[in-house]
C-alpha cells in the first residue's frame, strides 16, 4: 500500500530560493532562484552531482541555514522570519533529520536517543519509554535498547537515526545521504525500511542521495545541477515496497 | 523540571566523555580552592596570634584613660578610681573583665646600670584575667597582692641590669608634686615574653605605686576585656557615654600595628583568592572552550533536532557548575582535612625573633570560621560557573548546518 498524494497539500513550498556563498570577491550560487513543492506523504529522492545544491537546499527546507532570497515554507509556516529558538521549535515539531553521518549522541543509548527527542517534547516518562521502544521495534533493532551508538554498527546507527527522525511524527523526514557510509546490504535495508514507513505510516521522505538503489526505489526523482532543478519526475513506487 | 532531568544526564555523561581533561579541570579547580582555604587559615591564625600577643599583653580589648594621657603619659594625667556610673557600665556580662592600673614612665638602677622603663602598678588577681604576663614568670615569682612591695622585671631586661631574683633595684619616676620619687625594690620575679615587653614594664602592688608616686588613690588607666569581640564598636561608644570627661579608646587606635596585621590579613586572604580565582578560571574556560569546540557538530545536531539555543547554553553551564562544583567539594574536603590535621599548632619556632618582628606569635593555629569556609568555597563556584558562561555562550551559538557539514 502506498500513500495517494494527487491530492496531498504541499509540506514544503520553496518559491525563488537563493542561497549565495561569498569566497572573497567569488560568489557562488548554491541555490539559483529555486522553486520546489512537496506534498505530504511523497517519497521523493533529491540526486545530482556533489556540489549540486542537495544539501544547501535540505538545509534550508530543515531551517538549518537561511536563504540568501526567496521562501521556504513548511507546513505553512514561512522559515523567513523565525528567530533561532523558533526554527528549533518547528524542526521539533515538524522535521526529522536523518544524516549521512548517522549523528547520534554518544553518551546517550540507542533508546535514549530516541527518547530524547520526545523529552524535547516534555511527553512523560512512561509514554517516552513506550513510544521510543516501538520506534526501535519498527526499525529492527529490538534488544539494542541500551547499546551506545559506539557498540552498533553503521547500519544499526542509521536504522537509530530513522527512529529518532519518526518517533515525533514530523511533517516530513529530510535525509541526506542516508546511505552513503553503508554497506550495500545495510543500504537496501534502509532504503526498505524507509519506504516502508513511507507506505505505512506517510510521513512524507525528501532523500538528498547519489545512491542509485534510493532513487530507483523513490516515487518521485528531482534532479538538481548547478543549484537548480533540471527535472523532476513522478513514477510508479509498485517496486519501492518489496 | 522536565528540563532539568533532560539535561542533568547528558551534562555529567558529557562530562565524564574525556575523563583526562575532566581530571584536570577538577584538579585545577580543586588545588586552587585547596590554597585558598588553607592560606586563609593560615592568614587568620597569624591575624588572631598577632592580634593576641598584643591584646594578651597588656591592652585588652580597650582601655580608659585621662583626656591627654596616650599623647603624655605622665603622672598628672591620672584619673580617679572609676565612680558609680562607669563601674556600673564595666560590671555588665558583655565586659568579661576589667581592671585598674598606674602606669608611669621611670627609670631603674641596678648597680650596674640605669635604663628606662614603664612602672605598672596592678591588682596581681585580677590582671591575670586581662594579660598573661602574670602566668609567664620564668624564675621567681609573680605579685601576691595590691600591696605587693617586690618588682617583676622581664628576663632580658635583669640580664641587661645584671640584676637578678632576690637581688635590689631603685625605681625612679616623677611624683604627683612634680619632685623625684625613688623607692628601692626587691626583685620578685622575671617574666618571660617577647624582647619588646621584657625591656619595657616593670611590675609592683598597685597601693606601693600609688603611695611611692603620692597620687592617693588615683589610677593611670583601666584595661577592660569584652566577652566578644564583634561587638567592639558598640560596647566603645557605651562606655564613653558612662566614661564623660574620659578618653576611651578601641584596641585598635591603641595597638595600631595588630590592627594594620589584621586588616592586611583580611585583605590579603581576598587578594590570594582573586589570584587563585584568575588562574583557575583561565584552567576552566580553556579546557571548557576546548570541549565545546570538539563538540560543535553535536551542538549543531542538537539544535537539529530541535533543542532551543537557550536550553544548550544551560546543559553546557551546568556540565560547568557539576565539573567545577565536583572540584569544589574535593578541595574541601582537602582542605578542611588540612587545617583539622593543624588544629594542635604550626610551630614558628625555626623564625625564632623573626616571627615576633612581624608581629606573630610561636604558634599559629589555624582555624577559619565555617561560615567563611563556606562563603570562599561558593564564591569559587560561582564565578567558576559565570567564567564558564563564555564556552556555554560559544555551544548556544554554533550554527546547526555544522551538523550536516560531512555530508555531500
Amino acid at each position: 500500500m502506498q500513500p495517494d498524494t494527487s491530492d496531498a497539500h504541499a509540506i514544503v513550498t520553496c518559491r525563488g530560493v537563493s542561497k549565495i556563498y561569498a569566497h572573497g570577491a567569488v560568489e557562488v550560487r548554491a541555490v539559483d532562484g529555486l522553486d520546489l513543492d512537496v506534498a505530504a506523504g511523497d517519497f521523493a529522492a533529491l540526486s545530482g552531482p556533489s556540489g549540486s545544491g542537495k544539501t544547501t537546499l535540505l538545509n534550508m527546507i530543515g531551517g538549518l541555514d537561511r536563504p540568501t532570497s526567496g521562501t521556504v515554507t513548511v507546513d505553512g509556516e514561512d522559515l523567513s522570519g523565525l528567530s533561532a529558538a523558533h526554527l528549533a521549535e518547528l524542526r521539533l515539531h515538524k522535521i526529522g533529520f536523518v544524516f549521512q553521518a548517522y549523528n547520534l549522541i554518544p553518551v546517550l543509548s540507542a533508546l535514549e536517543n530516541i527518547e530524547f527527542v520526545l523529552q524535547l517534547l516534555g511527553i512523560d516518562a512512561k509514554e517516552r519509554h513506550d513510544r521510543a521502544a516501538a520506534a526501535l521495534a519498527d526499525v529492527g533493532l529490538t534488544g539494542m535498547e541500551e547499546r551506545r551508538p559506539s557498540h552498533l554498527s553503521g547500519g544499526q546507527q542509521q536504522r537509530v537515526a530513522v527512529a529518532r527522525a519518526l518517533v515525533a511524527r514530523p511533517a516530513i523526514v529530510l535525509a541526506d545521504e542516508p546511505t552513503a557510509n553503508l554497506d550495500s546490504k545495510s543500504a537496501d535495508d534502509l532504503v526498505s525500511l524507509m519506504a516502508e514507513l513511507n507506505a505505512r505510516s506517510g510521513t512524507t521522505f525528501l532523500i538528498g542521495t547519489h545512491d542509485a538503489r534510493v532513487i530507483a526505489r523513490a516515487r518521485r526523482h528531482i534532479e538538481m545541477i548547478d543549484g537548480k532543478i533540471t527535472s523532476d519526475t513522478t513514477g510508479d513506487l509498485a517496486d519501492v515496497v518489496q | 523540571m522536565e528540563t532539568f532531568k533532560l539535561i542533568v544526564p547528558l551534562a555529567w555523561r558529557s562530562l565524564w566523555r574525556n575523563p583526562r581533561r575532566t581530571a584536570i579541570t577538577l584538579v585545577v579547580v580543586a588545588v586552587g580552592l585547596y590554597s585558598i582555604l588553607v592560606f586563609a587559615a593560615l592568614l587568620d591564625a597569624w591575624a588572631q596570634s598577632s592580634r593576641d600577643a598584643q591584646l594578651n599583653l597588656l591592652t585588652g580589648s580597650g582601655q580608659i584613660h585621662a583626656k591627654g594621657y596616650l599623647d603624655d603619659p605622665v603622672v598628672d594625667r591620672r584619673m580617679p578610681p572609676p565612680g558609680a556610673k562607669l563601674r556600673a557600665a564595666l560590671d555588665v556580662p558583655q565586659v568579661r573583665e576589667w581592671v585598674e592600673r598606674v602606669r608611669v614612665p621611670a627609670v631603674v638602677q641596678s648597680e650596674y646600670k640605669t635604663l628606662p622603663l614603664t612602672l605598672l602598678g596592678v591588682k596581681p588577681q585580677a590582671e591575670r584575667a586581662i594579660s598573661f604576663l602574670p602566668s609567664q614568670i620564668a624564675e621567681g615569682s609573680y605579685l601576691i597582692g595590691n600591696a605587693d612591695p617586690g618588682i617583676v622585671l622581664g628576663r632580658h631586661l635583669a640580664q641587661r641590669l645584671k640584676t637578678r631574683v632576690g637581688k635590689r633595684v631603685i625605681l625612679m619616676a616623677q611624683n604627683a608634686d612634680g619632685s623625684l620619687a625613688q623607692r628601692a625594690f626587691q626583685v620578685k620575679g622575671l617574666f618571660a615574653s617577647n624582647q619588646t615587653a621584657e625591656d619595657s614594664y616593670a611590675f609592683t602592688g598597685i597601693e606601693t605605686a600609688q603611695k611611692m608616686l603620692g597620687i592617693g588613690n588615683g589610677i593611670s588607666e583601666i584595661s577592660f576585656r569584652l566577652a566578644s569581640g564583634a561587638a567592639l564598636a558598640p560596647e566603645i561608644a557605651r562606655l564613653r557615654a558612662a566614661a564623660a570627661g574620659l578618653d576611651v579608646k578601641p584596641w585598635k587606635l591603641l595597638a595600631p600595628l595588630a590592627a594594620a596585621v589584621d586588616s592586611f590579613m583580611t585583605a590579603f586572604v581576598y587578594i590570594w583568592l582573586w589570584v587563585m580565582f584568575v588562574f583557575m578560571a583561565i584552567g576552566i574556560v580553556n579546557t571548557q572552550l576546548m570541549a565545546v569546540f570538539e563538540r560543535v557538530r553535536e551542538f549543531g545536531l542538537l539544535q537539529a533536532l530541535g533543542m532551543r539555543p537557550s536550553l544548550i547554553l544551560a546543559q553546557v553551564l551546568l556540565e560547568s557548575a557539576l565539573l567545577i562544583g565536583v572540584g569544589v567539594v574535593f578541595g574541601m574536603i582537602a582542605s578542611g582535612a588540612t587545617i583539622f590535621a593543624l588544629r594542635g599548632g604550626v610551630d614558628l619556632g625555626f623564625l625564632a625573633r623573626g616571627a615576633e618582628f612581624i608581629g606573630a606569635g610561636h604558634v599559629l593555629y589555624p582555624h577559619l570560621a565555617l561560615s567563611e569556609f563556606f562563603e570562599m568555597s561558593f564564591l569559587v563556584w560561582v564565578l567558576g560557573v559565570v567564567i564558564a558562561l563564555w564556552p556555554a555562550r560559544k555551544a548556544a551559538h554554533s550554527r546547526p548546518v555544522e551538523a550536516m557539514s560531512h555530508a555531500t
